[in-house]
């Protein structure tokens, strides 16, 4: 889920960081890809005289092809092969270089300044220009789709075009550092000013028939999330340089056991988000295709609500004392090696802190507070120790339709490993995402599931919007002292003291669990063994132009 | 099939009064739709909230007028169909009428191909079953029809899949088509929707394969499904004008029994199944939801199933609301039909 | 008790059987008496609970373990007991029979009866909105029925509630005509006429001499609802509008979750609970198909219209 977390400063150098720390799914074969360095395969695919043609097949789904008109992956990951950023990431890293710009910096405290390349053309011939990029980004703000991306663009303020290839974005706040990751976000994509209309969203039929694209490739062939043909597009003169295949279809399917089926049968040669854990593990085994796997931010995890949980705030018998062991109880009796084996096969690995691996400051705060694994003596411990009488009764919702379908036997499973020592009594209930949203905020759950997909790739993104007070948690949890500590981190300069601040506050909240946080997931593909080039970053975009076969 | 017996002697009278019978008919099919759809709630909520702020939900409930008497609303929408205006899909914004273009077709070839199975599967073992009554081959027969009735397609679609995705793969389990030839059609002047038809105007032969290959599964497993009720139906037709004295008649003359079944018995045992393959459009229409879903054949039925997870009630409500057209007309067109063939309707 | 027995449809129509027919009738009614027991004796014959995941020692069962003498079908996606999730399951498709059939019978006799008494506008619109919601696809309407009544919120009884309404929906014309048109002949009739010229109250009527009569037919109607409501319930369960696998066994829910095992090669968490709902619905199906026969002379085995020669 994204939730807009405008008040938060972010910074990119941890953003950079991430890049080459992989977060690497362990047990599976050939993630030695995500290293593939993009020069490996060159010869290969220019002198080639046959055309390589891959096709690739997805169970995401786009909404749309308009950039104004969409915010998710299944949209994106077509955006992100037809039209050119300013500012972009080169395959395996996370690092913001020029996209088919000279420069891109600030040029005052609120003034970020790109000076494009000269002569560039979206493939029906137009000029690309400043123009088109103001349209752009213009256009975002005067649709402001609910769909779409555009509360990204909350700091600019308007934008100067002084020459034809120069553009001065004027911004609200100063020095803003996530603005060159919003440039390369699926709010930036730069659209042809005369294919796409200034106040409205514009149709994927009319885009594909004005040949409005720009980057690596074109789309030649558009059957609504059934079928895209993407065909190399030579006049793209950016970062990510000319693409080493000549065509790649991408093939939709609703159900990922039939995506499953074609890639294990050849019919296709990549398979991307996402597979079921079942079939992942099945594919493992398989010796004529590779799991590949990237670092993801995915993490999942259970929320108490301070106020109506088993002894909260608001109940009759509120006593903060026993509400505290009860939420210990629970963390001493979950069992993350048995939700990450049985349930997601690996697919999901044990989370033990509230920062998933792989950023800085990272740990493992409650492994060590409640150990590696399930302790129903110390869970009785504690409970008997702050008088609670058990079993304590325990309302935990999930969610059946925003989590994927493994969700029902996550909580399954969770429901059985409180109630195995005879401590809790747990009572599941699962409500459709819309109705959920909205009634976990309004104190209607005393425990509940929830997932997060961070904005941006920043330790702070897991731990502000959820632990400072008025988070989009609204869980009432509030401790002072982590308050403190989370707005100071954030405008901490010294990167080691930043991250002994994130490593203290995890040790707090641990102390406290407004949230147990449960599992982490990754970036998972699934490639025909002839397949090269697949590359998962931390940039989350999948770029085609580096596939080959 | 309400018919007006006595009501006049004229061929058209009747069909002008049948006729007149689709207004009323439509009209409390989508007033269901209507009233079954707005009472899971107002539908901005249904496909964005959580997404949306309170404040911003409350401002498109009420650009979108979701706010106003209910009955404002009913007439409004009954005067948006009257014009022939479905309305569009929240969540991906395209008009449904477009989508019965896009996808009708891919519904209307498997429901042919359905139906073809049915015919080719269930009569002549109707006739059978009818012939050989109460021997161990009509008992045969009768089960058979009971276990196409009593397997939901997906439990056939998983079996299917079992045998042959994973055991013998040699046949596909989902899609209409692979991807070279999926992208051929997209690419060709003027595509009917119709791959068979298609592909034929490809002339590959490459390609006919493929297209015929990927609806062997779905057709044949929706096909059974509706060849067990045309088995049923005809055995137990036949037997009824087995008995009558018209074939006793023929009996008493010496023709062949075998003659009598085939020839004697066969018409008048058909009619019912004119009127039946009009009730079994319903019937395809809700099976086709389950096994496009299952086969991943993407027509109307696949994408109710899609936009109902995506829990765009504008979209669901439209398709239904234009299904549920879609089956008065079939009906009323199955009843001209009978009508014509068939000289014991009296109008 | 014997010759009670004798006297109810299923088992009168039993003894006056004959050949094939009554082998039909007997396996159907056979099929029907275990699934009815199973249902009932569920919490004895079961090996675990149906949301069970663990053995009493804390023990995971482990997913996807395939049969073995612990697990006699194995164990699913989630790590359920596969053969205990069957067991159970009967139990929750026992359920949506009863609530669905005894709320369709209700109310579609009592319209039929009114509609073919009545007759006039009454009858004509009521004819009118039966015809036009048989029409209706009854799986849609199920969908839509079960996101209003759960509001959203899964549920053992909304979920079993969903299913059986919807089709109630479906299953109220069927039995509103077939007791209609029975009415409409039994009105003609002399002794119903005699009645009404001696000043029976139309209530009256109606329930004595006209229900008596028009509810021969209703066994019929019976088994095939019974059947629509377990492939009904099966089918929003498939479609993921089903019930929470810690609050009911459910067959279409296990086979919506089978889905990703079928394409590995794990065949027992798929053929068993699909098995169950194929026995279950082919059980009903046989015996209201011999019933059906039975009823109608036409249809009747040759040597029971010899035997019986009353027709």
């Amino acid at each position: 889920m994204d939730i807009k977390s405008t008040a938060t400063k972010r910074s990119l150098a941890s953003v950079v960081a991430l890049g080459t720390s992989a977060v690497l799914l362990a047990g599976c074969a050939g993630a030695s890809d995500t290293a593939e360095s993009s020069s490996s395969s060159n010869a290969a695919s220019t002198t080639s005289s046959e055309p390589i043609s891959i096709t690739v097949g997805t169970t995401d789904k786009v909404t749309t092809i308009d950039p104004a008109g969409s915010y998710d992956n299944g949209s994106f990951a077509v955006m992100n092969q037809v039209y050119p950023f300013l500012l972009n990431s080169t395959p395996g890293n996370a690092e913001m270089v020029p996209d088919i710009a000279i420069s891109a910096s600030f040029t005052s405290p609120t003034q970020y300044t790109v000076e494009l390349k000269p002569g560039l053309k979206f493939a029906n011939g137009h000029d690309l220009t400043s123009s088109d990029v103001k349209f752009s980004f213009d256009r975002q703000v005067t649709i402001a789709d609910e769909a779409g991306p555009s509360w990204l663009l909350y700091n600019l303020d308007n934008i100067e075009t002084p020459s034809d290839t120069t553009v001065v974005f004027n911004l609200l706040s100063e020095n803003d550092q996530v603005f060159e990751a919003i440039l390369s976000s699926p709010v930036a994509p730069i659209v042809d000013e005369e294919v796409f209309s200034a106040d409205s969203l514009t149709t994927d039929d009319d885009i594909v028939a004005g040949m409005a694209f720009a980057g690596q490739y074109v789309i030649s062939a558009y059957k609504f999330n059934e079928l895209v043909q993407f065909t190399k597009y030579d006049g793209y003169n950016g970062v990510l340089g000319a693409a080493k295949n000549d065509t790649v279809n991408l093939k939709f399917y609703a159900d990922s056991s039939n995506l499953k089926l074609d890639i294990q049968e050849g019919n296709i040669d990549l398979a991307t988000r996402s597979l079921s854990a079942t079939d992942v593990a099945d594919l493992a085994t398989n010796d004529k295709v590779k799991v590949i796997t990237g670092p993801g931010g995915e993490i999942r995890y259970i929320v108490f609500n301070f106020d109506i949980q088993p002894y909260g705030a608001k109940t009759a018998e509120a006593d903060a004392a026993k509400a505290l062991a009860v939420r210990q109880a629970a963390a001493y009796l979950i069992d993350r090696e048995a939700l990450s084996t049985q349930v997601y096969k690996g697919t999901y690995l044990p989370l033990w802190s509230y920062v998933p691996p792989g950023l800085p400051g990272a740990n493992e705060s409650l492994k060590e507070r409640y150990g590696a694994s399930p302790d129903a003596a110390a869970a009785a411990k504690v409970l008997a120790e702050a008088g609670v009488t058990t079993p304590v009764s325990l309302n935990l919702q999930w969610n059946p339709d925003h989590y994927g379908p493994s969700s029902g036997d996550e909580y399954a499973l969770i429901k059985s490993q409180l109630e195995t020592s005879g401590l809790f009594n747990v009572t599941l209930q699962s409500t459709e995402w819309v109705t959920y949203a909205q009634e976990r905020k309004d104190d209607v759950y005393p425990a509940h599931q929830l997932g997060w997909f961070p904005d941006y790739s920043d330790s702070e993104n897991y731990l502000n919007p959820f632990f400072l007070d008025g988070g989009f948690l609204m869980n009432h949890y509030s401790n002072k002292a982590v308050d403190e500590l989370l707005l100071e981190q954030i405008v901490t300069v010294d990167k080691a003291a930043r991250v002994a601040m994130i490593e203290e506050i995890q040790n707090m909240v641990a102390e406290d669990l407004s949230t147990i946080p449960l599992l982490f997931g990754a970036q998972v593909a699934v490639a025909e063994a002839s397949v090269e080039g697949v590359t998962l970053d931390a940039s989350f975009k999948l770029r085609y132009g580096t596939i080959t076969k | 099939m309400a018919k007006q017996p006595g009501a006049g002697n004229s061929l058209l009278k009747y069909l002008a009064v049948r006729f007149t019978l689709i207004f009323p008919t439509v009209l409390i099919l989508i007033t269901m739709v209507f009233i079954v759809m707005r009472s899971i709630g107002d539908p901005i909520t249904a496909a964005l909230g959580g997404k949306l702020s309170n404040e911003e939900l409350e401002i498109r409930i009420e650009a979108a007028g979701y706010n106003r008497p209910i009955l404002v609303q009913y007439f409004e929408y009954l005067g948006q169909i009257f014009r022939g205006d479905f309305g569009s899909t929240l969540t991906t914004n395209k008009p449904i009428t477009d989508l019965l273009g896009t996808y009708g077709m891919a519904t209307l070839e498997l429901a042919v191909y359905a139906i073809l199975v049915a015919l080719v599967v269930g009569i002549p073992l109707g006739m059978l079953a009818a012939k050989r009554r109460d021997t161990a081959t009509d008992a045969g027969l009768r089960l058979f029809a009971i276990l196409a009735y009593a397997t939901p397609v997906f439990f056939v679609g998983l079996l299917l899949k079992l045998i042959f995705a994973v055991t013998f793969p040699i046949l596909p389990v989902n899609g209409r088509a692979s991807v070279n030839t999926e992208l051929a059609i997209t690419l060709m002047d003027n595509p009917t929707g119709i791959y068979l038809i298609d592909a034929i105007r490809l002339g590959e032969a490459e390609f006919i394969f493929d297209v015929i290959s990927h609806a062997i599964l779905p057709g044949l497993a929706l096909g059974l499904l509706t060849a067990g009720i045309f088995l049923r139906l005809v055995r137990t037709n036949m037997i009824g004008t087995l008995n009558t004295e018209f074939i006793e008649a023929g009996r008493s003359r010496g023709v062949r029994e075998s003659r009598l079944v085939t020839s004697h018995a066969f018409r008048p045992a058909l009619i019912p199944i004119i009127t039946v393959i009009g009730m079994q459009i319903a019937v395809l229409l809700s099976g086709a939801v389950l096994t496009e879903t299952t086969f991943e054949w993407k027509g109307l039925g696949f994408q109710l199933a899609q936009y109902l997870n995506a829990r765009d009630y504008v979209a669901v409500q439209g398709i239904v609301a234009l299904l549920a057209v879609i089956v008065a007309l079939t009906n009323f067109l199955v009843d001209v039909l009978v009508a014509l063939v068939d000289p014991r309707v009296k109008f | 008790m014997r010759n009670f027995l004798w006297r109810i449809p299923p088992f009168k129509q039993l003894k006056m059987s004959f050949g094939v027919q009554r082998l039909m009738l007997a396996v159907g009614l056979v099929i029907v008496s275990i699934f009815v027991l199973m249902a009932a004796l569920a919490p004895l014959i079961a090996p675990y609970g149906f949301a069970q995941l663990q053995y009493e020692n804390g023990e995971y069962f482990g997913a996807q373990e395939p049969p073995n003498p612990n697990h006699l079908l194995g164990t699913t996606v989630g790590g359920f007991d596969v053969l205990s999730r069957v067991i159970w399951g009967t139990q929750t498709a026992l359920m949506v029979i009863i609530v669905a059939v005894i709320m369709s019978i209700f109310i579609g006799v009592i319209l039929g009866l009114i509609s073919g008494y009545l007759g006039g506008w009454v009858d004509r619109v009521l004819v009118l909105v039966a015809d036009a919601v048989y029409a209706f696809p009854s799986l849609l309407l199920a969908i839509a029925l079960s996101i209003v009544i759960s509001g959203g919120r899964s549920g053992l009884f909304t979920g079993i509630l969903a299913a059986a309404l919807s089709i109630t929906v479906i299953f109220i014309p069927q039995y509103f005509r077939a007791v209609r048109a029975e009415t409409l002949r039994i009105k003609q009739e002399a002794y119903v006429e005699s009645a009404r010229v001696l000043g029976a109250g139309n209530l009256r009527i109606m329930f004595r001499h006209i229900f008596r009569n028009a509810t021969r037919t209703l066994p019929l109607i019976f088994t095939l609802n019974a059947s629509e409501a377990i492939l009904t319930l099966a089918g929003l369960g498939f479609l993921g509008f089903g019930i929470d696998p810690t609050m009911g066994a459910e067959w279409g829910y296990d086979l919506n979750r089978s889905v990703s095992d079928v394409s590995a090669g794990i065949w027992w968490t798929s053929i068993f609970p699909g098995l169950a709902i194929v026995l279950v619905v082919l059980g009903n199906t046989l015996v209201g198909e011999s019933l059906n026969d039975l009823a109608d002379p036409r249809l009747r085995a040759r040597q029971s219209v010899e035997v019986a020669g009353d027709e």
